[in-house]
């Protein structure tokens, strides 16, 4: 993950197109942390204590990777959403561009 | 999320980060995770208290050999994590949380035992299962199978269906219980607390 992070940020075509944030499903602010410590995640992390953002998405298993286009009228659409990580950081990326129409 | 002008479409990626988390296990567990409906929160009569003496026991280990409570008295605080059972949900998250966060346990001088009612065969399965993604747990897991539960019954956390309550017992270096914390079977203990506990006892 934190590799996907870096060459999204090394990507010029995609500075301030993309973004990356992580969900901590039933975690507190303490565990997140941690973990943001820990493995030096280098993008935001959010905690869900109470599970709710996790119940909202259909209470997935872990890792969960969901790809949200967000359009100008204010809308969104969610153009990936399945479980599991992935080997290959590059190849990822452009399958989220691809898929995402950036 | 500020958009500017130029841009028109903007993505986001969230991926679901697995720390320690209850109800959303690690790919690691696939499909072997029994379901278990919400269950009635505690269901058993404590028989130990906050400044008692910790009752000793001799338990097998998963990795072979027997663990004694009192092998660790005056060399090592203990933290005991009874879970209830293998193979269920909120289990198969909180003991991965303590496997990534030994550092809490080293800065305590504290060690970790796990404890189920299960068997070794069953308990070795779903360790090694646990662990798939993240090399081995650091901790002794225990045995409490036969006589069925018995530890778990003389600290009082051995529920009416057999299995223990999510409980956590810390025990300091003289064998006298520091804290305890029978847990609502259906929730993971957050870790700040029992780091909070750690964090009062001596080194």
């Amino acid at each position: 993950m934190n590799e996907l992070y870096r060459i999204m940020q090394a990507r010029k075509d995609l500075k301030n197109k993309i973004k990356l944030i992580g969900i901590g499903s039933g975690n507190s602010d303490f565990e997140v942390n941690f973990f943001r410590k820990k493995y030096e995640v280098p993008f935001p992390l959010f905690s869900d204590e109470d599970y709710s953002i996790h119940k909202a998405v259909g209470e997935v298993r872990t890792p969960y990777f969901i790809g949200v286009r967000l359009k100008k009228d204010g809308s969104s659409e969610v153009f990936y959403s399945k479980l599991g990580g992935f080997k290959n950081a590059d190849k990822f990326l452009e399958l989220m561009v691809k898929l995402s129409g950036l | 999320m500020t958009r500017k002008n130029h841009i028109w479409i903007v993505g986001v990626l969230v991926i679901f980060v697995w720390i320690a988390a209850a109800h959303s296990q690690s790919p690691d567990f696939k499909k072997n995770i029994y379901p278990v409906e919400q269950l009635k929160p505690t269901d058993s009569v404590l028989k130990v208290k906050v400044g008692g003496l910790a009752p000793d026991f001799t338990l097998p280990a998963v990795r072979g050999g027997k663990v004694t409570l009192s092998q660790f008295r005056g060399k090592k605080n203990v933290v005991i994590s009874f879970v209830p059972a293998a193979w269920t949900p909120v289990c198969s998250d909180q003991w991965p949380g303590y496997n990534i966060t030994k550092e809490y346990f080293d800065q305590s001088n504290a060690i970790l035992l796990g404890i189920t009612v299960d068997n070794i065969p069953t308990l070795y399965a779903w360790t090694n299962q646990m662990c798939m993604g993240s090399g081995t747990l650091w901790f002794p897991v225990l045995s409490d199978f036969y006589p069925h539960g018995a530890v778990a019954s003389k600290y009082g956390v051995l529920r009416s269906d057999g299995v223990s309550e999510r409980s956590l017992f810390v025990i300091d270096k003289k064998g006298i219980i520091r804290y305890i914390d029978v847990h609502d079977i259906n929730t993971r203990p957050k870790l700040e607390v029992l780091v909070g506990e750690l964090q009062k006892l001596e080194k």
